[in-house]
């Protein structure tokens, strides 16, 4: 796209169609952000552009953040590996003590009215740890014992994300980002097909149990929500409600949907509609096609990603684009199966578009990264 | 620094990760489409259903009107008053208002507005000034809701046969539950948008679906002659210090009923309170004790309740006494057992089986003919019709005469006929049975089988309601009862009409004769159980042409002090009755009548 015009002026690619593909994104978020949450910002706040105004300081910082990180060859980033690792495992750990509790869940930092949640920090620190040790073991990435040794290395985090965060949805996405980075490293696909069969064999046999179970009197309440998920209209009063909710609110779109801003459901009916369940107030308002407009977009992302990364200069470069490539379209699957109700409810939000300070700050600087690997990209090559 | 180089296969497994991730998002578009195209209607209801609160608009009950059009049961506007606790904003102010404009007490209140409901009601029937009232202090969260009470503008009158509604405006007794399929209408409803915590939407405004108002009943009954007969009605109670009286005035061809009283009445606009007749029917409360302090429970007072609202003319049953020897004599004639001039010696009793049975007149009424004996009310002649029909003959017309079914009356609770199983009735009980007494009968029973002996032949369906129309007057309904012919034959039922005649004339119901008018009719007084109690029931059944009648009128006297025959005291209340109801319908006409 831009490679033509800017043959003149520079000899290597800035990939435009990257940036106007997630400045498109941010904006229609933006938009639907607005929409789906000034009822219940109005009822509480007062100021039905509460979430909005908070959400555009991150942005703007954000962006700011990502044209910097742009102009920084990646390879600076290179010795912070352990740096990262380090930071993250403190962070994590200074929860503990420091954490600000929101919503039954003790997983933010409050600085100076600013909520900063850990786990968005470390998802960015393992992209680059994981790249940075690929890297540094070279061949020795390719044998089964490598092979643990990387899948190991990330797990204390993934595993503070999950029991000091309590927030499992991370920690999954941590799991699966340094997995496929591990995949694409690697030049065999036995073990990786093996563990995904089984892994998914797995939670199946899981989700058999649960639903077999004869009672769910003080059971624990992620095994409630595989339940509910199954049966999400015996829980309406309990962990059903927002899964019901939701598909509600997909549901009543219809084809065409009700038109910007005409959803019911987020009147309350989906507490706090504009985090995780956004994409069902989107499918709400605009519809089947509207629905297709978003998923089409992030296969577009997901696809530049791919591009990049496929012509980065050297395999750090690429890992790290694969990185955030499996960090965009993990999270995009997995928001997108909970609020369809296809997988069960964990909490998990739609990159760019969901309400976020944190997660879209570090979703944009991840996006600098990419676009800095994307300016590496001799033309002549491409 | 890294400088390891992108090798193929890192490519290979890069576009695998993207097309295997493109193949997820393709599947969870499947699954948007299935639930957004297949399940989209399903969904959407649910939506809707969650979203939208409903609120009743209720449908303006349908009048009852006599046969002049004048309105007996009405609708008067009412308030409900209820709070929305979302949308209450002042609320110790809205508790104080309540509690004075309301005049409930605080506690009642505050419980109501405190509680966390959509919608809580305070109170209904709230008088529509007070509702307006509270209306103009505007308070947020405070609904006053219009609504509509029923109302008995002539109050007591007919209250048995009318009956009244309850709470939700539904009939509880008499006409007002027989015909409510066609008087209650159809509710409609106000449909709002709500959020979740069930504030209205505002830009989403109400959808209304408008109630269709109930048909107005029109009835036989005459308000002019059913308060004539009530006033009667009460006359005759009051100067024999009876328990009770009851009137029925019929059209013998029609079986349209112009009037039926029951006193003492009830006021339908107050029916859950006891009247003072139904306080001093306890046992005990001669002191005239009010209900609050007699301490009666719940249940006594629902039995005194629903005693106070029976309608003695068809919910109780009674021993007919004399009048049934109508039918004992239409069954005689019929049969041919006796013919008019068949003669009969009376020694003032009769043995039968080993049992001796006395005439009322104990030193007998000597040789007379059938047609005397009726006017005379003779026993011994009766049992003795009755027992030359034997018992099979005699059960056979009272199957033939629709006596052992119920009438069909367009009202609730119709009591069946209590008679001997046929295999029981030996010749005591056919002797009786012959005179009246034994078995028990509905008194619009034994009216409609006397209309129908002297109506050649033909038995009616006693009714009230006639048609229903809608608000703009259309007929919506025209109701027709059945008729069955050939109960007695014309010339039987002729020869009826000339010994009843004779009965007023000449004989046992003299007290009924009006000048000028051809009237028929029995008497009858009968000995409630037990037989020594000393109560008595006075009755009388008249009708009017004699020749060709018109009108059928029965007046029945319950427990009356003094004097209990029925010729002396229930045939003049039949005869005042004629006396102004017969010019008033156009059967008599004094003018001509007094020349004649």
């Amino acid at each position: 796209m831009g490679k033509n015009k800017k043959k003149g002026q520079s000899e290597y690619f800035f990939d435009y169609s990257l940036l106007f593909i997630v400045l498109f994104l941010l904006v229609f978020g933006l938009v639907m952000l607005y929409s789906t949450s000034s009822y219940e910002a109005a009822q509480k706040y007062g100021s039905s552009t509460f979430y909005l105004v908070k959400q555009i300081k991150a942005t703007v910082l954000g962006l700011v953040g990502m044209f910097i990180i742009a102009h920084i060859p990646y390879h600076f980033w290179e010795k912070f590996y352990g740096l990262g690792y380090i930071v993250s495992a403190v962070l994590l750990l200074l929860i503990i003590p420091f954490g600000y509790k929101s919503g039954g869940a003790k997983r933010w930092f409050r600085i100076g009215g600013l909520s900063i949640q850990p786990a968005e920090i470390a998802k960015i620190c393992m992209i680059l740890f994981c790249a940075v040790m690929i890297c540094k073991m070279g061949k020795k990435v390719r044998d089964f014992k490598g092979f643990l040794l990387l899948m190991a290395m990330p797990l204390p985090i993934v595993l503070m994300v999950w029991k000091i965060t309590s927030n499992l949805s991370s920690a999954i996405i941590i799991m699966g980002i340094v997995f496929i980075m591990v995949f694409v490293a690697s030049p065999d696909y036995k073990k990786f097909v093996v563990i995904t069969v089984g892994g998914l064999a797995g939670v199946a046999a899981i989700v058999v149990a649960i639903a077999g179970m004869a009672s769910n009197e003080g059971m624990h309440y992620r095994f409630k929500r595989v339940l509910a998920w199954l049966h999400p209209e015996d829980y309406v009063s309990d962990t059903g409600y927002q899964t019901l909710q939701a598909l509600y609110a997909i549901g009543s779109g219809g084809v065409w949907g009700k038109g910007l801003g005409q959803s019911m459901q987020k009147l309350g009916f989906i507490p706090e509609a504009q985090n995780d369940m956004i994409f069902s107030i989107i499918c709400e308002e605009l519809g089947l096609f509207g629905a297709i407009a978003i998923i089409a977009l992030f296969v577009m992302l997901i696809w530049r990603l791919m591009v990049i990364a496929n012509n980065a200069p050297d395999l750090f470069g690429a890992l790290l684009v694969v990185g955030v490539m499996a960090h965009m379209a993990l999270q995009v699957i997995l928001n997108i199966a909970v609020v369809t109700a296809t997988i069960p409810n964990t909490g998990i939000s739609l990159p760019f578009i969901s309400y976020g300070g944190t997660a879209v700050l570090f979703q944009l600087a991840e996006i600098g990264l990419v676009l800095n690997v994307a300016r590496k990209i001799p033309l002549k090559e491409a | 620094m890294l400088v390891d180089y992108n090798k193929t296969f890192h490519r290979k497994k890069i576009t695998v990760t993207f097309f295997v991730c493109v193949a997820i998002l393709v599947f969870l578009f499947g699954r948007l489409v299935y639930l957004m195209v297949a399940k989209a209607d399903y969904y959407e209801k649910k939506a809707t259903e969650l979203h939208e609160r409903e609120r009743s608009i209720k449908a303006a009950r349908g009048k009852i009107l006599d046969c002049n059009g004048t309105v007996l049961a009405d609708n008067r506007t009412v308030c409900t008053v209820s709070v929305i606790h979302n949308q209450i904003e002042d609320k110790e102010k809205v508790i104080e208002v309540l509690c004075t404009e309301l005049g409930l007490s605080e506690d009642y209140i505050r419980k109501r507005v405190e509680k966390y409901s959509s919608i809580e009601r305070i109170k209904s029937n709230v008088d529509k000034t007070i509702g307006d009232r509270i209306r103009n202090y505007d308070l947020a969260g405070v609904k006053v809701d219009e609504d509509y009470k029923r109302y008995y503008p002539y109050g007591e009158l007919g209250s048995k046969v009318l009956g009244f509604t309850g709470g939700d405006n539904q009939g509880i007794i008499g006409l007002e539950v027989m015909y409510e399929d066609y008087l209650k209408g159809q509710e409609g409803t106000i449909l709002t948008v709500t959020d979740a915590k069930g504030i209205e939407v505002a830009d989403h405004g109400e959808s209304r679906i408008d109630p269709i108002p109930g048909g107005d009943l029109h009835i036989s009954m005459d308000l002019n002659i059913q308060s004539y007969a009530t006033q009667l009605a009460y006359q005759a109670m009051e100067n024999k210090e009876a328990d009770s009286v009851s009137i029925i005035v019929m059209k013998v061809k029609t079986g349209e009923i112009l009037a039926m009283v029951n006193v003492p009445e009830f006021d339908p606009n107050n029916p859950f309170e006891l009247t003072d007749y139904a306080l001093t029917s306890i046992s005990g409360n001669d002191a005239g004790l009010s209900a609050e302090e007699l301490n009666l429970t719940d249940k006594e007072k629902q039995d005194l309740l629903n005693n106070m609202w029976r309608n003695a003319c068809i919910n109780d049953t009674y021993e007919p006494g004399s009048t049934f020897k109508i039918i004992t004599a239409a069954a005689g004639l019929e049969s041919g057992v006796v013919t008019p001039s068949s003669t009969f010696s009376c020694p003032g009793f009769i043995v039968v089986e080993d049992r001796k049975i006395r005439c009322h007149k104990t030193t007998g009424h000597g040789s007379e003919d059938f047609v005397h004996a009726t006017m005379n009310s003779c026993n011994p002649v009766f049992i003795t019709v009755g027992l030359r029909m034997g018992r099979d003959v005699f059960y056979s017309y009272f199957e033939q005469f629709g006596l052992l079914k119920k009438t069909g009356i367009d009202l609730p609770g119709e009591a069946a006929t209590i008679m001997h199983k046929k295999d029981n009735i030996g010749a005591v009980e056919l002797a009786t049975v012959s005179f009246g007494q034994s078995f028990q009968i509905t008194p619009i029973e034994l009216l409609v089988t006397a209309a129908s002996i002297i109506n050649d032949g033909k038995r009616i369906t006693p009714h009230f309601g006639v048609k229903v129309t809608d608000t703009q007057g259309n007929v919506t309904k025209e109701f027709d009862y059945p008729v069955q012919t050939g109960i007695v034959s014309e010339e039987t039922s002729a020869v009826m009409r000339e010994i009843l005649e004779k009965v007023v004339s000449e004989g046992g119901g003299a007290k009924a004769y009006i000048e000028g008018v051809r009237i028929g009719g029995k008497t009858a007084t009968s000995q409630t159980l037990p037989r020594n109690s000393g109560k008595y029931i006075a009755s009388f059944i008249g009708f009017a042409p004699a020749n060709d009648p018109e009108i059928i009128a029965m007046a029945i006297i319950k427990h009356p002090q003094g004097m209990y025959y029925g010729g002396q005291i229930a045939a003049p209340v039949v005869r005042q009755l004629f006396e102004n109801i017969l010019p008033y319908l156009g059967i008599m006409d004094y003018n001509i009548n007094s020349v004649s």
